[in-house]
């Protein structure tokens, strides 16, 4: 062969090769990009979606531990001996074990806000720390809602916060976290993991109760605490009790004959278990409204005090529909909570809205209508309204009177659980209906009209907490400093049986920030009532009014939706379009311990800017103007009868001839 | 020749005050305002605390867009009638003839100080009045003024949209409040004040006719208006001298 001939060809081969490589390259990456897409359609059709059927799966099935052994989770008998709390984990995911469906429901917004990466989005009811012998009431939250604080910020820990207010979460979330506090390590591994609990949810049995889990959570038997729940289980003990070196696994070990009885013990009901062992769960996906209930509830205590018969329902769950139905989700939980700029990566979230079912967006099909939603026709109301108020302006929340209310919450004021503070007074103070402007995440922020910030309802809180001063930020000083410090120093006084504010007065402030200002960097400083305190160059304490760390938390009222007879405006422009319009001039109340600090005191309007103090002065200036023009009308008319009158009595008694009329003048 | 003297009225003597134009307007400019102030008051005080039997009145005649719709009726008829006086001052002879007689005088200024003396005793003299006295161009004016607000902000409620897209500073409350407030003056100045002029003053008690027929008595006109009558007889001997001097 000819020396060019073999070079032709190696240099063939050579580009042969090169493109088999960029095949072969091309290939396994196009098997990279498609195969996640194809396995997720895959898992979506056996597992999100279903088969189709509307009949609910019957779920008889066994009970695990989350113990594993030999690689394998531990089932529960009727004889297992010691009976071990079950896991919703180690249970569940025996069947929904694609995808890792526990670990896919656990980014669902219900268990994600400590994760960092999930959008905010519009800000909610915030968890509510009270302490009120240090005057504390702060709104916390994992989610990044401005003026709430991160726990962290106050020193307190998942596994604190979940000791905290677990008792109004479905589990996930802050509770299943990995403690970081080296003190905590081994009380987590003696309480568990506060998993999510399928059940507080999805379980329709009546037996359900869920403020047993809420009681178990107090005990800190996080472990035990789904199984407690249920129907089908019975919890003693405390795990709380239990020193740092307890093994729930072996029970048995605890010899201290005073400890034994709080020993964390579950007994299942025998009957529970049919032959094949199996346990019947009564569970739903049309989750029912009185589980959504137990985190989700209020009550007006102003006009109804404590007594739920005497508030109306919202109009959707009156006419047969439940929470779930606007609030929908999918296997991977991803909640709709229903507002119009909501972020959401189920398809339904931009029609679920109030506009969604009620309005629609002219498409076809048509939107507007659905689970037969009334399309209201809104006849004479002018369309500024739609552009600057939301629809729960007018149709949601308790009718706006001259003085705002006070109400109570599920999360704040541990609603529905044993031995709970019934009074109205008791913390945190919550008041309601507050007409504010919306925060801009709850729009759809494309900058057009329709997504600017619109006026709708709202729940407020004055946070008080005490905090430090830095370049006129103010940070707040964790809760353990605070009950050492403010606690001695506040020790005189009196918490209230009510839980109401323990009344304090402004030496005592001073005193508290004194003996807070030694252990803490910075200006020590206390906010309360829309009022921050601090202590002048001559130590005596000074308040200041406006401050941006003492503004009010607020968050939107979506509930209970009033029906058209009964929203805002109906027949009556004058319920907003007057002086007296609690809507404009309604009275924001603000409340505080400081007995003899003030509180910032304001009216609706300022809260959105609105032109309510415009018309006041123009009011005023026709009000001037009618007194003046009447008065020398009047006088002017008085005066003409009176010279009248003169010239009558003349003629009468011919005297005052000349004081006649013009007929007698002169041309 | 026989001449009249202009300083007595004489018995049966009628002037032409108004003319059909003039009355025409009047008429639907009375029933306007009465049918605004009749269905407005009660949609103002609708809503206010202690004002039940509002509802009541609406209730009665319907509901509140009826009386919305009567309101709107009553405005598009005074909305019309201030359109045609506009055309009529300033497209008309007569028009403009009274529109400048009814314009603000420095003898006005003066008659309102000489009257005001003769109310208190310091004058023995009313002032002697011509077409118009300062009081009936205060009417005239107060309603000028009073159509302009109660239209523009009316206006304003009625089509708030368009309002908000070209007059955005105009804002639906600041017209209502607006709208109410000089509702209130317009209808104490009606009640109390046009009213004593035209119906309660003891020289016209319990009425005049002039806005039906437009005719006034010689004796009235001396009364009210003696300028103007020496005026309308000086031109009527003036225009029989000169009859006469063609004659001849």
């Amino acid at each position: 062969m000819h020396s060019g001939h073999v070079l032709m060809l190696s240099m063939y081969w050579k580009d042969v090769g090169t493109l088999r490589t960029a095949i072969f390259a091309g290939v396994w990456l196009l098997a990279v990009l498609v195969w996640p897409a194809a396995a997720k359609t895959a898992s979506d059709t056996m597992l999100s979606r279903g088969d189709g059927s509307r009949t609910p799966a019957v779920h008889k099935i066994p009970l695990y531990t989350d113990v594993l052994t030999a690689d394998k989770r531990e089932k529960i008998t009727v004889e297992s001996d010691p009976a071990l709390p079950f896991s919703m984990r180690g249970t569940c995911s025996e069947c929904h074990i694609l995808e890792h469906s526990y670990d896919v429901i656990s980014k669902g917004w219900h268990f994600n806000a400590t994760d960092a990466n999930v959008p905010a989005g519009r800000p909610g009811q915030p968890w509510i720390y009270v302490d009120a012998a240090t005057g504390t009431q702060i709104p916390l939250s994992y989610r990044a809602w401005p003026g709430t604080f991160k726990p962290d910020q106050v020193g307190m820990s998942p596994f604190k916060f979940t000791e905290h207010f677990g008792r109004h979460m479905p589990g996930g979330g802050p509770g299943e976290v990995d403690t970081k506090v080296f003190e905590e390590i081994q009380r987590q591994a003696v309480a568990g993991k506060l998993e999510i609990n399928c059940l507080s949810c999805h379980d329709k049995d009546p037996a359900h109760d869920q403020a047993e889990w809420a009681a178990q959570i107090e005990r800190q038997n996080f472990r035990w605490a789904a199984a407690a729940s249920g129907g089908f289980a019975f919890v003693t003990g405390s795990a709380g009790k239990m020193d740092d070196s307890f093994d729930f696994t072996m029970p048995d070990t605890v010899t201290d004959a005073e400890l034994i009885p709080q020993v964390p013990k579950v007994t299942y009901r025998p009957t529970a278990f049919d032959q094949k062992g199996n346990v019947f769960f009564n569970i739903t996906n049309v989750v029912p409204a009185e589980r959504c209930y137990f985190c989700h509830s209020d009550i007006n205590v102003t006009t109804c005090g404590t007594r739920q018969w005497q508030a109306d329902q919202d109009v959707h769950m009156t006419s047969g529909m439940t929470c779930v139905d606007c609030h929908r989700e999918g296997l991977e939980h991803n909640t709709i909570r229903g507002y119009e700029g909501e972020q959401n990566s189920n398809v339904l979230a931009a029609r679920t809205t109030c506009r969604g079912c009620h309005l629609g967006n002219g498409g076809a099909p048509p939107e507007g209508g659905r689970l037969g939603a009334p399309v209201p026709r809104h006849k004479g109301i002018p369309a500024v309204h739609f552009e600057k108020l939301t629809c729960t302006a007018c149709h949601a929340g308790p009718w706006p009177v001259q003085e705002t209310a006070r109400c109570k919450t599920s999360q704040a004021h541990a609603l529905g659980t044993h031995n709970v503070n019934k009074a109205p007074e008791v913390l945190p103070h919550i008041f309601y209906p507050v007409f504010a402007k919306q925060s801009p995440a709850a729009t759809s922020g494309d900058g057009s009209p329709a997504s600017r910030p619109k006026i709708g309802p709202h729940k407020l809180i004055w946070p008080a907490y005490w905090g430090t001063l830095t370049e006129d930020k103010v940070q707040p000083v964790d809760l353990a400093t605070v009950a050492k410090d403010v606690g001695a120093a506040l020790k005189d006084a009196k918490v209230p049986r009510t839980g109401d504010w323990a009344p304090l007065k402004s030496e005592q402030i001073a005193q508290a920030l004194k003996a807070l200002g030694e252990s803490v960097k910075g200006k020590a400083v206390y906010i309360a009532g829309g009022v921050l305190y601090e202590l002048d160059d001559q130590g005596k304490l000074a308040g200041r009014k406006g401050h941006p760390a003492a503004a009010p938390y607020m968050w939107p009222i979506g509930h209970n939706v009033r029906p058209a007879a009964q929203s805002l405006g109906v027949d009556q422009c004058d319920v907003c379009h007057s002086k007296q319009a609690p809507f404009f001039f309604g009275k924001v109340s603000a409340d505080s311990p400081v007995q003899d600090g003030g509180v910032a005191g304001m009216r609706m309007a300022d809260l959105y800017k609105a032109d309510g103090p415009v018309n006041v002065r123009v009011n005023l200036f026709f009000r001037w103007l009618i007194i003046i023009v009447m008065t020398l009308l009047i006088l002017h008319i008085l005066g003409d009868l009176y010279r009248r009158g003169l010239v009558w009595l003349g003629g009468k008694f011919g005297s005052a001839r000349q004081a006649g009329d013009g007929s007698k003048g002169k041309p | 020749m026989s001449e009249t003297n202009p300083t007595k009225a004489k018995e049966g003597e009628l002037f032409k005050r108004f003319s059909v134009q003039f009355r025409v307007q009047h008429v639907l400019l009375f029933l306007s305002t009465l049918t605004l102030i009749v269905t407005g008051v009660p949609l103002w005080c609708m809503a206010r605390p202690g004002h039940a039997w509002s509802h009541s009145v609406v209730s009665f005649f319907g509901d509140v867009e009826t009386f919305r719709q009567i309101h709107r009726a009553g405005a598009a008829v005074l909305i019309l009638v201030s359109l045609y006086h506009l055309y009529y001052t300033m497209f008309t002879k007569e028009g403009r003839r009274e529109f400048i007689a009814l314009l603000p005088r420095e003898k006005d200024v003066i008659d309102v100080t000489v009257n005001s003396l003769y109310f208190l005793g310091l004058s023995r003299k009313r002032p002697e009045f011509g077409r118009y006295t300062y009081y009936e161009k205060f009417d005239y004016w107060a309603v000028y003024w009073g159509c302009v607000i109660m239209i523009g902000t009316g206006v304003a409620l009625w089509f708030p949209e368009i309002t908000a897209k070209y007059v955005p500073w105009l804002t639906y409350s600041l017209s209502a409040e607006v709208h109410g407030d000089e509702a209130i003056l317009a209808t104490l100045a009606l009640l109390i004040w046009h009213f004593y002029n035209v119906h309660f003053n003891p020289s016209r008690f319990p009425g005049t006719w002039l806005w039906w027929h437009g005719d006034m008595s010689g004796k009235e006109m001396m009364r009210d208006h003696p300028l103007e009558y020496y005026k309308r007889v000086l031109a009527g001997i003036r225009s029989k001298r000169q009859e006469s001097d063609t004659a001849v």
